[in-house]
């Protein structure tokens, strides 16, 4: 079948299923040669999966992909470098303790034969790297050690990596996470270089701005579909926000109908010690109130309230709860405080993977446990711990069963049991249904719910709009470390806080 | 055909194949002592099973078993320590040196008399203060615990020489050397210091908060540390507890043989983390118990001590010891994957 020779990559009707989810659902997407091709959707809209299905990481269920008007069918990133097809990711892959040019050409260095032994032709590979470098106009030496440049320059680097490569299709992921503006500036230089040279760029993105600036063409994609493909200049940012989160809203929340009280928890002016993270964030909590943190991935959500709970460090702010200014310097502080932390990572920081559901439920509470010598009172642990667990139906074959061998619903409810067992009057969840099935989800939601109805505080981080929506009395937006705004109920909905969230400037 | 039977058995509460498999597939440790006393018996007619052999057994195994108590410690925690053979074998020169008698002339100190309880003292406390170095490098220093405790070991190793001035320290006082050496009716003391060890370390691991710990930080030490556990404190705590025993190990090390010398200790760390290992340790961390290493140690101790008794060449000993580490590891790992 002949392609259109218009487009230099088609992905046309690529599916993609996981367990449970259509990932992607017959998304065709066409780049024209010379162009920036920006792809937009929210957080799990799909855009990542696609480009993994490209080149090769996922392999799609269904669908075809043409490069240059020939089938291609990548096996690995190495494959697709090989036919012109380069990523550039948000985290970099450099090898820091080496130099530049043994970055750019690892793997395939320039090499010389002295009789029967292959050298490495270092004379070569420093002069192919300095014409390279000169050519993109970048200031740095090839034998300059990689982990001594600054983010920018290691990502120009791997941009040098991708044009030593011939790469006709660049794609990059989010490459402005990490810089400042005059590096974007920078970056967008060499991005417009690569395009008049008939480079094709892929360019993913949460910045508005950034996109009217830099596209020629746009692609919104939204729960797995493409929703449209159109000119940067027939769109505004109205527009693309109505493309991005126009969805309708099912009955998949129980009603939430407590009225907050007072305020139980408040921040002053947080700021995270690590540069680039949140800054100076006030933030109130009151009782019986959940409070729904959005923004997207890298908004911070989860630096801050991980800091709230003591386990990260902040240069300022003041912490008061129930009206008492108190200072938490570690998870333990904030447990004697009354203060709950479900992590976002449960397999990396929530669970015991090894011990029983009683130990993971009960280890935050062992101080309460004890008979008078200080040996641990073991009726009682597993009589509150199973109560709980029970009360949140937890499915188990028996209570000592090591938590590993539990769905992932299961052992989220496990989680939450730990933390009712502290008797917190705060709780924080983030990501509180990451990797949960439907059903379990709507259980969660409702345990969230009687817990505001019994006065208790909720802070939920989330990145799925519709459960910001569905649950939260307010909803409190970061972006790029910033509160960008605080929601009240009637104004909760998906184009005020996809605005808020891509608020950068 | 086996299943069916043992599934109709199990509902009248009968004990069955299955039952048993699934009691001996949880103890497969205590299974592997059993088996090798009951063969040793068997091939020695016997002989080999001696009241007076056994004590031999329990008194050669005793002092390894407080090393191998500490460093299972640490690695539930998801440690290791190099350090154990140099720091017990400083413990015992030190301690020796402090319990020679008065009037030998080639003493450390000729002509001072020490009270019996100072070596002791002394001795344990240079052991204690040796973890606390390994802890605070690991847990505070964030050094990984192999290259700490292999500095540790080797600063060990040089303060022994230097003490010693690289001699043997001898003629220890009897009442000394009673300490190690007696026993009450026919149990050895060192046999009554082990138990107590184990039944007080027992006791942390499973009904206190400290136990629990321990464990929640080698399964998990993010988790351990959301769930407000002080992680750095407790690293420090148990490289602490480790060289309080490895201090007690020196102290009967030297109460035993009745004198110390900068070779006492040699290769005492490969030995212990080999019984830790043997006995159920996990080093991927937080996997074992108190019950585990001690029977982990007298694994070890009954097959050196089977094959001496039926005359094996001790350079063959040591192949067969080396053979019977790697396929206990390689069993338990594939236990632990199958349970993953």
């Amino acid at each position: 079948m002949a392609q259109d020779q218009n487009y230099i990559l088609e992905m046309c009707n690529i599916t993609k299923k996981f367990p449970g989810v259509l990932a992607l659902d017959d998304v065709t997407l066409r780049v024209r040669p010379g162009t920036v091709h920006s792809l937009m959707g929210e957080n799990g809209a799909g855009k990542s999966t696609m480009m993994k299905c490209l080149f090769g990481i996922y392999q799609e269920d269904g669908g075809e992909i043409f490069v240059n008007g020939k089938k291609e069918n990548f096996s690995s990133a190495k494959h697709a470098l090989e036919t012109g097809v380069s990523m550039i990711h948000q985290e970099l892959s450099i090898v820091p303790e080496r130099s530049v040019m043994e970055n750019i050409w690892l793997g395939r260095e320039p090499g010389k034969k002295l009789g029967p032994v292959q050298f490495v032709d270092h004379k070569k590979m420093f002069k192919d790297t300095e014409t390279l470098l000169k050519n993109l106009e970048m200031e740095f030496s090839p034998n300059d050690r990689m982990g001594s440049l600054s983010i920018s320059h290691q990502q120009a680097c791997e941009i040098a990596k991708a044009v030593s490569c011939d790469a006709s299709i660049v794609v990059m992921d989010e490459p402005t996470s990490s810089l400042t503006e005059t590096e974007v500036n920078h970056l967008f230089k060499i991005i417009n270089s690569l395009r008049d040279k008939g480079v094709a760029i892929i360019y993913i993105s949460h910045k508005m701005s950034e996109i009217f600036q830099i596209s020629d063409d746009v692609s919104v994609m939204r729960d797995g579909k493409l929703i449209a493909t159109k000119k940067a200049s027939e769109l505004d940012e109205d527009k693309l926000i109505k493309l991005m989160v126009g969805r309708d809203m099912t009955n998949r929340f129980p009603p939430v109908d407590s009225i907050p009280a007072e305020v139980c928890l408040s921040a002053k002016n947080y700021t995270s010690d690590v540069e680039r993270s949140f800054k100076d964030i006030s933030l109130d909590l009151r009782k019986g109130e959940i409070l729904g943190l959005g923004g997207l991935v890298g908004a911070q959500r989860t630096e801050f309230v991980e800091s709230i709970f003591g386990l990260r460090k902040i240069k300022t702010g003041t912490l008061s709860i129930n009206g008492k200014e108190i200072r938490i310097k570690s998870p333990e502080d904030a447990i004697n405080a009354g203060i709950g932390l479900i992590t976002e990572d449960r397999r990396g920081s929530g669970i015991f993977p090894l011990l029983s559901i009683i130990d993971n439920t009960s280890i935050p509470s062992l101080k309460g446990c004890r008979k008078k010598v200080g040996f641990l009172d073991h009726k009682k642990i597993f009589n509150t711990a199973t109560g709980i667990n029970k009360k949140l139906r937890t499915k188990t074959p028996t209570f000592h069963t090591p938590i590993q061998n539990l769905s992932g619903g299961n052992q989220q409810k496990v989680i939450v049991s730990r933390w009712l067992m502290t008797l917190p009057e705060i709780l924080i969840m983030d990501e509180p249904t990451r990797g949960i099935d439907v059903g379990a989800k709507y259980e969660i939601y409702t345990i969230m719910s009687e817990l505001v109805n019994a006065g208790k505080a909720i802070i939920m981080v989330s990145s799925e709009m519709p459960e910001l929506i569905g649950m939260s009395h307010r909803v409190a937006v970061l972006c790029n470390g910033n509160l960008t705004g605080v929601l009240e109920k009637n104004d909760i909905n998906s184009e005020n806080i996809m605005r808020l969230a891509t608020q950068f400037e | 055909m086996d299943t069916k039977i043992s599934a109709v058995a199990d509902k009248k509460g009968i004990v069955t194949l299955k039952t048993i498999q699934h009691t001996l597939g949880k103890h497969t440790n205590l299974v592997t002592l059993v088996v090798l006393i009951v063969a040793l018996g068997i091939m020695t007619g016997g002989r080999a099973l001696q009241i007076s052999s056994l004590q031999n057994l329990m008194v050669a195994e005793a002092v390894r078993a407080f090393a191998a108590l500490g460093v299972g410690l640490i690695i539930i925690n998801r440690g290791i320590d190099l350090s154990i053979g140099q720091v017990v074998g400083l413990v015992a020169c030190v301690s020796a040196s402090l319990a020679q008698t008065s009037d030998y002339a080639g003493a450390l100190y000729p002509g001072t008399v020490f009270p019996v309880f100072l070596p002791i003292i002394v001795g344990i406390a240079v052991g204690t203060l040796f973890g606390i170095i390994n802890g605070l490098l690991v847990a505070y220093g964030n050094l990984p615990p192999f290259i700490a405790t292999l500095g540790t070991m080797s600063i060990a190793a040089g303060l022994q020489l230097i003490y010693t001035r690289a001699s043997t320290i001898g003629s220890l006082k009897n009442e000394y050397k009673h300490i190690a050496q007696g026993s009450l009716g026919p149990l050895p003391y060192l046999m009554i210091y082990v138990l107590a060890a184990v039944l007080i370390l027992w006791i942390m691991m499973t009904q206190t908060r400290q136990g629990k710990a321990f464990y929640a930080i080698g399964g998990n030490p993010q988790a351990a540390r959301v769930s407000g556990i002080n992680v750095k404190l407790n690293l420090l705590k148990v490289y602490a507890l480790g060289g309080f025993l490895y201090g007690i190990s020196g102290v009967l090390l030297s109460s035993r043989l009745g004198l110390a010398n900068p070779l006492t200790g040699d290769g005492m760390e490969l030995d212990a983390i080999a019984a830790a290992t043997v006995g159920g340790i996990s080093h991927s961390g937080g996997i074992g118990t108190i019950g585990g290493i001690f029977i982990g140690v007298f694994t070890l101790g009954i097959i050196t001590f089977g094959m001496t008794y039926m005359g094996v060449d001790s350079y063959y000993q040591l192949l067969v010891k080396g053979m019977i580490i790697i396929v206990a590891v390689y069993f338990d790992m594939k236990r632990h994957a199958k349970r993953a």
